[in-house]
């Protein structure tokens, strides 16, 4: 971290539109502001969310202001899919956590065999060029266990609290999960966020 | 996701996480604003999502979704003309398509608060263009504000209702992408009760610009404008902090780039960040610039207030040196960073970046094994079956025109049907244009929303001046693209009140349309097929446009009716044993719920993704795809 910016811890996210990118940070910066820190959320909105890549900012401390974590600031990247992890690995501050699920979602271009989708291991190779903390399971497995695939960002959420990096308890990530969504849901939310959080502190 | 009825509470000093445009809406009410109109556009769709579910619960309040930008910001500018204040909002080519009565609203003024909401994109996240529109301020000589964050995203506009009032203008509200898009703490204040109906009263040598009246209102508009400079000159909205030799003027999201920039690198500098840019404050950027040496100017976009720091250096004789776009330290392209502010001060104090940029850029693209993710049409999208039959029909060989909306995303393969496109409405009139010019047949598409809001006249030109055009109303009940608004289609108002749609069949056959049929895309790829060449043949035969209206409901609305009835429905699969793998569902939709099994190279529908249309049967050479029994 740099001297002059100490105090702020930078959560890149991303993933492919509709996987639940927004909501993500949206929660994690509610808890973030009901643990009285300062938090800006970044968005993209629009044609970004139509099945294509998405990427998402939470920045939490006070010294955050734009919403903006330039390429070797971000202390957390949080990917959804693999290749989307790496599409923004340049990100990734030096020894900065990579949190990733392993879960493939092909995009078109493969499907549709004009191009190539890397092997996991050429994936894990070429984050290892950017940092050795990587943190690397099925999320999706973990969300369609917990009930519904429509989870896997909430499974993402208990991950990041897991990794201890987030000034935030499982306390407030909990509260902040059953105070955003509808009564229905929220079984498979904290389940999905309790099994998220016991797979990553078990690895760090 | 926030929750409207937390925008509603009258609870002062309570503090929310909120989306800018969120914290707008809040501020609307904080602000006593009595009518707000507004045609959705993104970066600023939120600010109308919100509104409408919250107007039913305003007293007094009117919310509407207009027709167009110009129909919007004649709506407001009238309720301030009458004496209440008003809010038109739009994105930044919305305000092109306002550009008319916006003009001519700084002649006439208003006599109570208005604000004009505009949301530019720089980096072009889901626009056009990206112009800049500040200069309309300049222009039409309205004063201009430009927030920075989301908390001044509200606290700005209730000082903009205020300067409104006090130089009886309009003031535009500028804000940017990563300004809407950004979230951060709100505080709220108190709501004030909404005035009841006023009384208007007349004023035509005022009000009506005919030529004799707007020579008077011209000078009142520049005495006005020279007032509202000299609150500009005190105003705490244009303020500077810091000391050093270096000066830095700066406004909007910039702002917050240069302040981490400096505090990153440790670098002293005096920054003066406006928050008024229309009209600047020329005695305070003038004591500015002769305060510094060297002075560094950092907005996106084009060089606004470089090029006033320029003038004014000029006119006062004042020898400093204004470092920003015109010697190429900051570009004209894109959004900026705190990279990219910090880049430019390096160069300038010839000093190393205090992150090694260039070593991450050059590892990042040493990975040359990353499959690109565009956005494209989601899975069960109506146009795609569309789009799909359209190609068929007329074998790739048509001309196709297209339009605004979510259907432009079929400019990518293999759909590839989006040849021509200038702005709303412009598929219907460039047909028109082509079908005088070639010997090619012309399909153009415009989806619904974009047909109400700027596809008539088109239509009223290609009937009238008989051109030879086929019109495929990509109907799918909603403006999907901003994030499902309704429009005159719909039966719904934006007070959420039910009302009768307006038929779009109705309107082009009134238009005297003569070939006008409706279709739904899922009932039969086939007969979709055979439609679109009966009309391109009609359209030939009768030298006339015909218009084809495919109906379906966009398949976000589909998926959120199927989520909330909880049912879940049959599925549909690839039958292994019958699939040859000759990927032509695939090459043929690029539907993102199929992929190739890597090791049988047969074809797969991904469950979780798949939102049930059953195009893919229609395409299947051998009944491959199948549906599961009920």
């Amino acid at each position: 971290m740099n001297a002059n910016n100490h105090n702020t811890i930078n959560i890149a996210i991303t993933g492919v539109g509709g996987q639940g990118v927004l909501t993500l940070a949206e929660i994690l910066a509610k808890a973030a502001l009901a643990e009285q820190l300062n938090v800006r959320v970044g968005e993209i909105h629009g044609m970004a969310q139509r099945g294509g890549h998405v990427v998402c900012t939470v920045r939490i401390g006070t010294d955050a202001m734009g919403p903006i974590i330039d390429s070797g600031t971000a202390d957390l990247l949080v990917g959804f899919e693999p290749v989307e992890t790496l599409r923004e690995i340049h990100l990734i501050k030096k020894n900065g956590c990579v949190l990733m699920s392993s879960h493939v979602q092909y995009p078109v271009a493969v499907s549709m065999g004009t191009t190539e989708y890397p092997t996991h291991e050429s994936i894990l190779q070429s984050i290892r060029g950017f940092t050795k903390r990587i943190i690397d399971f099925d999320a999706m497995d973990l969300a369609q266990n917990s009930g519904s695939s429509y989870a896997l960002n909430m499974v993402m959420f208990g991950a990041i609290i897991g990794t201890g990096i987030v000034p935030i308890s499982k306390e407030s990530a909990l509260r902040a999960i059953r105070e955003s969504f509808p009564k229905k849901f929220e079984k498979i939310n904290i389940q999905a966020a309790e099994a998220g959080f016991d797979r990553v502190k078990s690895c760090v | 996701m926030s929750e409207f009825h937390e925008l509603l509470e009258n609870k002062p000093g309570k503090k929310v996480l909120l989306l800018a445009n969120e914290a707008i809406a809040r501020g609307v009410l904080e602000a006593g604003v009595r009518v707000v109109a507004l045609y959705p556009g993104t970066p600023s769709s939120e600010i109308g999502d919100n509104l409408t579910l919250m107007a039913p619960h305003i007293p007094n309040f009117y919310f509407e979704f207009s027709t167009n930008e110009k129909v919007a910001l004649e709506v407001a500018g009238a309720a301030a003309v009458a004496g209440v204040r008003s809010m038109m909002v739009c994105k930044g080519p919305g305000l092109n398509v306002a550009a008319d009565p916006f003009l001519t609203l700084a002649y006439v003024g208003v006599r109570a608060g208005m604000v004009i909401v505009v949301a530019d994109d720089p980096s072009m996240w889901s626009s056009q263009n990206e112009n800049d529109s500040r200069y309309y301020a300049l222009m039409g000589n309205m004063p201009m504000m430009e927030p920075s964050d989301p908390i001044e995203a509200k606290s700005m506009l209730l000082d903009a209702f205020k300067f409104s009032e006090m130089f009886e203008l309009p003031v535009l509200f500028r804000t940017t992408t990563r300004v809407n898009h950004t979230r951060a703490p709100i505080e709220f204040e108190e709501i004030p009760v909404l005035p009841h109906k006023v009384q208007f009263q007349k004023d035509p040598l005022r009000f009506v610009p005919i030529p004799s009246v707007a020579r008077t209102r011209h000078p009142w508009l520049l005495s006005q404008i020279e007032k509202a400079r000299e609150f500009s000159e005190t105003s705490t909205l244009n303020s500077t902090e810091g000391q050093g030799e270096l000066g830095i003027i700066t406004s909007g999201v910039s702002y917050n780039y240069v302040k981490e920039s400096l505090a990153q690198m440790g670098i002293h500098a005096e920054v003066l960040k406006l928050g008024i840019t229309h009209p600047i404050p020329e005695n305070k950027v003038t004591d500015f610039l002769r305060r510094h040496r060297r002075v560094i100017t950092v907005e996106e976009l084009e060089p606004f207030i470089e090029t006033h720091a320029r003038r004014l250096a000029q006119l006062n004789s004042i020898k400093v040196e204004i470092l920003g776009k015109e010697q190429g330290y900051f570009s004209k392209v894109g959004e900026y960073s705190p990279r990219i502010v910090m880049e430019a001060l390096c160069r300038l104090q010839n000093c190393n970046t205090p992150i090694n940029w260039q070593d991450i850029d050059k590892r990042f693209h040493g990975i040359s094994d990353i499959p690109p993710r565009p956005p494209l049409l989601c899975a069960g999208c109506p146009h795609r079956a569309t789009y799909y039959a359209i190609r068929t029909a007329t074998r790739g060989k048509a001309i196709y025109p297209s339009d605004i909306g979510c259907y432009t995303l079929s400019i990518a393969p293999p759909l590839e049907t989006a040849d021509i496109l200038f702005d709303m409405g412009s598929s219907i009139t460039t047909a028109c244009g082509l079908s005088e010019v070639t010997d090619q047949d012309v399909v153009a598409t415009i989806g619904d929303s974009t047909f109400f809001a700027s596809g008539l006249p088109g239509i009223i030109d290609a009937v009238y001046n008989q051109h030879r055009m086929c019109l495929v109303v990509l109907d799918n009940r909603t403006t999907a693209m901003t994030g499902q608004q309704p429009h005159p289609g719909t039966g719904i108002t934006g007070m959420q009140k039910e009302v009768p749609a307006i038929d779009i069949e109705k309107v082009c056959k009134g238009l005297g349309v003569n070939y006008v049929k409706t279709i739904h895309p899922f009932e039969s790829i086939a007969g979709l097929v055979g439609k679109i060449r009966e009309m391109v043949k009609w359209a030939r035969d009768n030298h006339s446009p015909a218009v084809l209206i495919s109906r379906e409901p966009c398949a976000l609305l589909t998926a959120a009716d199927r989520r909330r009835q909880g049912i879940p429905l049959p599925k549909y699969y690839v039958e292994s044993e019958t699939c040859t793998a000759c990927k032509r569902c695939l090459n043929r939709l690029s539907c993102p719920a199929m992929y190739v099994d890597p090791e049988t190279e047969k074809a797969v529908i991904d469950d979780n993704l798949c939102n049930l249309c059953g195009t893919c049967v229609a395409v299947c050479p051998q009944g491959a795809i199948k549906r599961e029994e009920k």
